[in-house]
């Protein structure tokens, strides 16, 4: 499902050459539930961007669902993540002014989903992530973090997308209630048949999860 | 028989099975990309009044200035069609009886109908008559203005100098150049400074109506009334002073070179010198006088002032050296120029509003973008091309210019007269200089005794009846300025949209 290969990020920094991640491999089936590990600058935001197709790779290959995204032109980036992937972000980044379940319906509607269908799946996707009837109806201002982070998992799994990209899910939340946002991905990945892959610099969530990549200076280590 | 309670128990249950109640949808349904940018527009209550304020006020004097220079913008065209359009035409050397030279022909005159913006001609031709020609009593006291000039030509004075003009030998003295072989008085009618009368003005015209060869004013029939000019019928209207001085109502009769004309009509042109004349259809005084086809002056009307100079060429072209062709244009042109200015001035102050408005949206859209530059981001991860989240930029632009626009719409129209008063009161001169050439206006003033003899020349130049007029186009330009507002205060905003990474979206995470 997710097939990464010798992938390699440079960046200029001055006049010196910044190596963020160095020939980067590994690979993850469908349904698998995996996480990165890393202190602060190991390259995990990095990993994160060059997955979901926010940025271009120095060298390498990255595959998903069987399609070589580093081959994808700049203009059908935007259709392959629409697609594909799926963002859970720290600070949620959820937009204010939408309510819950437009938050979860964005995705769809951009997808070109019926009104009928956005809907339908929007309600069955946060009722899957237990926000209950009259939450789904708020905006996020007026929902706790856990109950907003759980918004942005159903939002990231909007459109069935084959890879969800989790950065740092609990980092804002309590450890109860980042433990429920794991148990949930986990089942998540299970039900949605999705490839989850979590950054994360908390053991005890990678812990939880299928397989860990542990990334030190750009490069995965054992 | 049911008790009222459960009558009312009774029905409920009907109802209900009837008209089971009402689901109320669960949720409220999405919202395309235009309708979150607008729904955006509303997300800071505090800025959004703000900027429709402050865009209204922009979109406001915009349309007032819209307005004032439509309204001043009709005026132009109104007087650019009726005043400084006449060339006035009269024979060489040859002014209101006085100087000499050969009358115009009426065959040439007729000729410059087919000249190219030629749209009116009126010709006249002007006579005095002597006591020894008519019956009339001049209705003008001779004062010392009228010895000076005509008693003083006349050496022995007395009205007897007037008939004389055609005979060398006349004792009179005083000789009008198309005068009638009548008798000749001479001065021995006269009976020195004492006895002096002045000679009453008449007057041939193909148009009672306008009186420029008598000094103009707006005629007005106070009974009876005019001819008809292409007649040659021994009728006449006569001044007010005239009819009074010498007791004519409508159908009296009076003698003029040996024949007798009826009183069709009296009238006031609102001065003196026209109220004591005799007015008679042209062809008319042509054979009493013997002068047929002879013509003192014409006048003939352009169709805009624009094209005065060319038909002004062309006229003197046509008749040669025997004819003076002078027109009013540069006198009406600097009438006209407060009014350019005040149409220059509206002009750059709507294109001023409208950049203004521009630049207010601008700056909002960019600050709005920068604030939202994470959402923005994250928009783009969702998978959001750059194209859905400009739209939604714009048309959040378009809904503050949009409801600027309905405010400001209300605020153009009542502002617009104000504002052009104030445009126009701006160009007048202070009426404590009444020195013609002390301000912008004082051409017009000094124009307006010019030319604004005929009513509409008047009216023309009387701005106080300037009025900028609301009509359904002037809605059409106000939701026009606003979507042109906010699309070219949103370019440069969209541009850093589109240059926003999704990648930013993790940084700082």
């Amino acid at each position: 499902m997710l097939k990464v290969a010798n992938l390699t990020k440079e960046f200029a920094r001055g006049d010196r050459k910044v190596v963020a991640l160095a020939g980067v491999s590994f690979a993850l089936g469908a349904g698998q539930f995996a996480s990165v590990v890393g202190k602060s600058g190991s390259g995990k935001s990095t990993l994160l961007s060059l997955l979901g197709a926010l940025d271009k790779p120095t060298a390498g290959r990255i595959e998903v669902d069987g399609q070589e995204i580093t081959a994808v032109r700049d203009r059908a980036l935007a259709t392959y993540r629409r697609a594909k992937i799926g963002f859970v972000f720290q600070g949620y980044n959820l937009v204010p002014n939408l309510t819950a379940l437009q938050n979860v319906m964005l995705p769809m509607e951009l997808a070109g989903a019926s009104r009928r269908e956005r809907r339908r799946r929007a309600v069955e996707l946060l009722d899957q992530v237990e926000l209950d009837g009259a939450k789904q109806d708020r905006r996020p201002g007026r929902l706790s973090g856990g109950e907003e982070q759980r918004v942005a998992i159903a939002r990231a799994l909007a459109n069935r997308p084959k890879v969800v990209l989790a950065d740092e899910p609990t980092g804002n939340l309590d450890s109860q209630t980042g433990k429920r946002i794991v148990d949930l991905l986990r089942g998540l990945a299970t039900s949605e048949q999705a490839t989850i892959l979590v950054v994360t610099h908390d053991m005890a969530i990678a812990g939880r999860t299928d397989v860990t990549f542990r990334l030190k200076d750009g490069r995965l280590v054992a | 028989m049911l008790q009222p309670r459960a009558a009312g128990r009774e029905l409920r249950g009907f109802l209900e099975r009837s008209y089971p109640p009402l689901t109320v949808e669960r949720h409220r349904v999405g919202m395309s990309v235009l309708g979150r940018g607008v729904r955006n527009a509303f997300r800071n209550g505090i800025r959004t009044f703000s900027i429709v304020v402050i865009l209204s006020l922009s979109i406001a004097m915009a349309l007032a200035m819209l307005l004032a220079r439509d309204a001043v913008g009709e005026r132009i065209a109104s007087v650019e069609g009726s005043i400084g359009n006449l060339i006035t035409i009269s024979p060489a050397g040859f002014r209101g009886l006085q100087g000499g030279g050969e009358p115009l022909v009426e065959a040439d005159l007729v000729a410059l109908a087919s000249t190219p913006h030629v749209v009116g001609l009126t010709m006249a031709l002007q006579d005095r008559l002597t006591t020894a020609d008519t019956n009339l009593q001049s209705a003008i006291d001779p004062g010392t203005l009228g010895r000076r000039i005509l008693g003083g030509q006349g050496g022995q004075g007395g009205q007897g100098g007037q008939g004389s003009g055609g005979n060398p030998g006349g004792q009179g003295g005083f000789a009008t150049p198309f005068g009638p072989a009548g008798p000749a008085a001479g001065g021995a009618a006269g009976a020195g400074q004492g006895g002096f009368v002045l000679p009453v003005t008449v007057l041939g015209t193909t148009d009672p109506t306008g009186l420029q060869a008598l000094g103009g004013g707006r005629v007005q029939v106070q009974d009876g009334a005019l001819f008809d000019a292409g007649a040659d019928d021994h009728v006449a209207v006569v001044g007010a002073r005239l009819a009074e001085k010498n007791g004519l109502a409508v159908g009296a009769t009076f003698t003029a070179y040996g024949a007798t004309l009826t009183v069709s009509g009296i009238i006031t042109a609102g001065n003196a010198f026209t109220d004591s004349a005799a007015i008679v259809p042209l062809h008319t005084l042509q054979r009493l006088t013997g002068q047929p086809g002879a013509v003192t002056s014409a006048t003939v009307q352009i169709d805009s002032i624009k094209n005065v100079e060319a038909a002004h060429a062309a006229i003197a072209g046509k008749l040669g050296g025997g004819a003076d062709v002078v027109s009013q244009q540069d006198t009406s042109q600097q009438a006209l120029e407060p009014l350019n200015n005040i149409r220059s001035v509206s002009a750059f102050s709507l294109t001023g509003a409208v950049v203004a408005g521009a630049a207010i949206i601008f700056l909002t859209m960019l600050m709005i973008v920068r604030e939202r530059r994470r959402e923005i981001a994250v928009l783009k991860a969702i998978g959001a091309p750059s194209g859905k989240v400009v739209s939604q930029f714009v048309a959040e632009a378009v809904t503050f210019a949009g409801m600027a626009a309905a405010v400001g719409l209300v605020g153009g129209i009542l502002a617009g007269n104000p504002v052009t008063r104030l445009l126009i009161n701006s160009n007048e001169p202070s009426p404590a200089v009444p020195t013609a050439g002390a301000g912008p206006l004082a051409g017009i003033r000094q124009a307006g005794r010019v030319v604004g003899q005929l009513p509409n020349q008047a009216a023309g130049l009387n701005f106080d009846t300037i009025r900028a007029s609301v009509g359904w186009d002037l809605v059409g330009y106000g939701l026009l300025a606003a979507l042109v507002i906010a699309v070219a205060g949103s370019v440069i905003p969209s541009y850093f949209i589109t240059k926003v990474r999704p990648a930013e979206v993790l940084r700082g995470e």
